[in-house]
């Protein structure tokens, strides 16, 4: 048992009590062998979780790359990874961490304590990828023995321990990075991803871009099964790239694949009935809502009715979120009671902030002082079934209290660009946390200097040094105190239209047992094995 | 003017051709809003990020100085590397390419099979009941869209009657040709239909006409006068539509490839269209662009072949 600290012991705890209750089929014993063809919507890009923001790397690099921590099954605690114990002491400026004895990559070199400091100091150096900030409290990384690496921090950081569980911190093999082909960290960044080699469960035979990636077993793996041998169970694990819905869907009834993801939640009551197949739904960090433009001037000059709170408040109350959840989720998606998911730590809520009230919503557009019959504008993803379903669901329920709504069908580069530009009144939204700690999604959402708030405009003092003194706080209680002022702030204050949390929708044959994708996305392959 | 300096000839004129659709694909890849950065980093990376990536990319440089960069790197026979991918234009290129080619040539190869038997009955039998029949089918060809008729054939001959694999490619040859049966069907079906419906005219123009009269009335054997005097005026006809429609065979494989999950350069133009992939973008439409101009000059060649009267006058 490694020593945790308060907080990760309480979670470990609640993680504990969880995992009980969710549905890892734990069936006979489990068979070794064999080989899982998993349907995927979309490849893979770039294997290096320095270098990637994408979910199409993000949830599958865990199968390549270890990290020193890893999530617990509900996504929201941590246990121990590639390293065995941490000890944070000096007030919670030096974080020790202890790596595991024997850990080899997958081509059979030992993994040292200089692989761990080169690969966090690559992942740290503000000149490389998108995430270098997590580690930003990280004054200097040492190697203090054969197996110990000590972290000194510029002030105490309750996320760190959270980002040694997140896929940017995964460990490379120094030596072999470094005598990838290119001159600059980018380039050998890019030639190495090509053909990555990790300590994780499986590793990279072969990739055929756009169309189907295969990997085999690490024999070198060090996560010990009950069996006594390490995992993963399959031999073979190949993602195949089928982009249309309904052919992958049918590619799975067929048998051709073993699993897929991103069922549409139009087809799960269709497949839950098929009795060759079994339809699981996990429970995840995925909330949909719409981003307001809260700028008093929108980009062509005009006023910005959503500038004002009240007008915001109204188009909260004016939509029924639990029809959109039956008409775009068939019933599987849950009301949001926060900015962010019940599954993220920290959240706070029981209640929609803004139940469906259509009285309430015309009193506070009277109210606003904003003259009626006003048109808003959204920016919905085009192709998208699920948003076109809620815009013009949206859309009449808009028109209940009198407020037109245009949808503006755009693709994704446009959508980022108008987003980027603040050139937007509304946009139709998702998020999933990466992080199992709710700082990330709040650094976003909540914290202004970071972009502006979803590029919403919305900027509250209050919250934002409640942000940032919370990213020092150390004590759990006062953290979490900070969290629910944050939250509660920002309820108030509808910078966004809430609308729902879903979960992930995945299918498998039904000899297929032992997967699992924890609520930030990511899919672990190491325990499936395919029954007889 | 010989044959060959006539084809040299028309082989020269492609280039001001892949000039202007070089610079045409170059603008019109920049005129879609956003950029591979903002399509890259999805909606919550920095402004410092993006600042950094886009200058990596060269994306912070006016579109005059990138246009430079493109065409001098070009002319070093450089196009560039995928943003995306991060892997060099050309062997993304290379990698996708012949998997279309196959497609599409098995496409082409059953449309004829289909279009050029069928035109035959079509216009001996005019207006009874199998020239009916035979219009009517291909009619429901020729207006279903290409993702619907891709999906009931899928559904059907794949779903549950398990003839073929649903969608996908192969390791071998034999698994390959069997899994781009379907995509080929289902993009040959409305050019076998666009062959049947024009060869069939054209035969029943040929007919009318008073040569064949004549070499009937020589006493030639019905075979005889069709092959020779039917067949060969009326192929001019289908060597000209196949040409035309070779830029609308690969059109149709961006559609067929998406629904099949074929990785040829239509589902690739796909994917870099909505990542923003500049490089594959443009050097994608120069391959296709040399394809179909190549397609045309074989189509031109095939018509003087056909027929001596279309092409120039070509003296010793």
């Amino acid at each position: 048992m490694p020593q945790l600290t308060r907080r990760a012991t309480i979670a470990l705890a609640a993680t504990t009590a969880l995992a009980t209750t969710l549905p890892r089929p734990a069936q006979a014993a489990p068979v070794r062998g064999g080989k899982l063809i998993y349907g995927r919507y979309a490849d893979s890009l770039f294997l290096d979780g320095v270098n990637t923001e994408l979910n199409v790397d993000i949830w599958v690099l865990n199968s390549i790359y270890d990290t020193l921590l890893l999530p617990t099954q509900d996504g929201a605690g941590l246990k121990p990874g590639l390293a065995t114990k941490w000890d944070l002491s000096d007030a919670g400026k030096t974080l020790t961490l202890t790596l595991r004895d024997n850990v080899k990559f997958s081509d059979g070199t030992p993994m040292t304590a200089t692989d761990v400091k080169w690969s966090l100091d690559r992942a740290r150096d503000p000149t490389q990828g998108a995430w270098n900030s997590l580690l930003a409290s990280v004054a200097s990384i040492d190697i203090t023995g054969p197996a110990t690496v000590k972290l000194t921090l510029k002030h105490p950081d309750p996320t760190l321990l959270p980002v040694l569980a997140t896929f940017n911190t995964g460990i490379f093999p120094s030596a072999k990075f470094m005598a990838a082909a290119g001159t600059t960290l980018e380039e050998k960044a890019k030639s190495f991803a090509e053909h990555p080699i990790g300590t994780g469960p499986f590793m990279l035979t072969e990739w055929q871009r756009g169309t189907v990636m295969k990997l085999v077993r690490n024999p070198h793996h060090w996560r010990m099964a009950p069996d006594g041998k390490p995992f993963p169970y399959l031999d073979a694990l190949e993602f195949q790239v089928i982009p249309d819905d309904a052919t992958r869907l049918l590619k799975l009834k067929a048998g051709e694949l073993g699993g897929s993801e991103f069922i549409p939640y139009a087809r799960v009551s269709e497949l839950k009935a098929d009795a060759t197949l079994q339809m699981q739904l996990w429970p995840s960090t995925k909330i949909n809502y719409l981003t307001m433009n809260v700028r008093p001037k929108l980009t062509d000059g005009t006023d910005n009715p959503l500038s004002n709170v009240k007008v915001r408040q109204a188009l909260n109350h004016a939509v029924n979120k639990a029809a959109l959840i039956t008409i775009t989720t068939r019933g599987l998606g849950t009301q949001m009671t926060s900015m962010m998911s019940k599954a993220t730590p920290l959240h706070d809520g029981t209640t929609e902030p803004y139940p469906f009230d259509l009285a309430k919503a015309k009193a506070l557009l009277a109210e606003s002082g904003v003259a009626p019959g006003f048109e808003v504008s959204c920016m919905t993803l085009a192709g998208s079934a699920d948003e076109v379903s809620n815009m013009t669901a949206v859309q009449q329920m808009f028109g209940a209290i009198g407020v037109k709504l245009r949808i503006d069908q755009v693709d994704n580069a446009t959508r980022n660009a108008r987003y980027k530009a603040g050139d937007f009144m509304m946009r139709n939204a998702l998020w999933t946390d990466d992080l199992a700690d709710p700082s990330e999604i709040a650094s976003y959402i909540l914290y202004s200097p970071t972009i502006q708030s979803l590029h919403s405009g919305w900027k509250d003092d209050k919250v934002d040094a409640l942000f940032l003194a919370s990213q020092e706080e150390v004590d759990p209680a006062k953290r979490a105190a900070a969290y629910k002022q944050m939250q509660d702030i920002y309820k108030a204050a509808a910078p966004m239209l809430f609308l729902y949390e879903s979960p992930y929708p995945v299918a498998f044959g039904k000899k297929v047992q032992g997967f699992l994708q924890i609520p930030l996305g990511n899919n672990f392959f190491d325990e499936v094995y395919v029954e007889a | 003017m010989t044959r060959t300096t006539w084809v040299l000839g028309r082989l020269l004129q492609i280039i001001p051709t892949l000039l202007l659709i070089g610079i045409a694909a170059f603008l019109l890849a920049r005129a879609l809003p956003g950029n591979a950065v903002l399509a890259m980093l999805g909606d919550r990376a920095s402004d410092a990020t993006v600042d950094r990536l886009m200058h990596q990319m060269g994306l912070d440089q006016t579109i005059a100085a990138q246009f430079w960069a493109y065409i001098t790197a070009i002319a070093h026979g450089d196009f560039g590397t995928s943003t995306a991918l991060r892997l060099p234009v050309l062997r993304v290129i290379a990698d996708r390419l012949p998997v279309t080619l196959l497609l599409t040539g098995m496409a082409l190869f059953i449309a004829l099979l289909l279009g050029v038997p069928l035109a035959f009955l079509a216009a001996l039998r005019a207006n009874r009941w199998p020239d009916i029949a035979i219009r009517t089918v291909f009619q429901i060809g020729l207006s279903s869209p290409i993702f619907y008729l891709g999906l009931i054939l899928l559904t059907v001959f794949a779903g549950w009657l398990r003839w073929f694999p649903v969608g996908g490619y192969g390791d071998t040859w034999p698994q390959r040709l069997h899994a781009l049966f379907l995509p080929a069907l289902t993009l040959a079906l409305s050019l076998a239909a666009v062959i049947m419906r024009s060869l069939r005219a054209s035969i029943l123009q040929v007919l009318q006409a008073e040569f064949v009269d004549f070499a009937t009335a020589k006493g030639l054997a019905p075979r005889t006068v069709l092959g020779r005097h039917v067949l060969r005026p009326a192929a001019i006809a289908v060597v000209t539509l196949i040409g035309l429609n070779v830029g609308a065979l690969l059109g149709g494989a961006v559609i067929t490839e998406s629904v099949f999950a074929v990785p040829g350069v239509g589902r690739l133009m796909i994917d870099s269209i909505f990542a923003r992939d500049y490089p594959v973008i443009q050097g994608l439409t120069l391959v296709l662009a040399v394809l179909v101009s190549l397609a045309f000059l074989a189509t031109d060649i095939v018509q003087v072949a056909l027929d001596p009267r279309i092409g120039p006058r070509f003296g010793k």
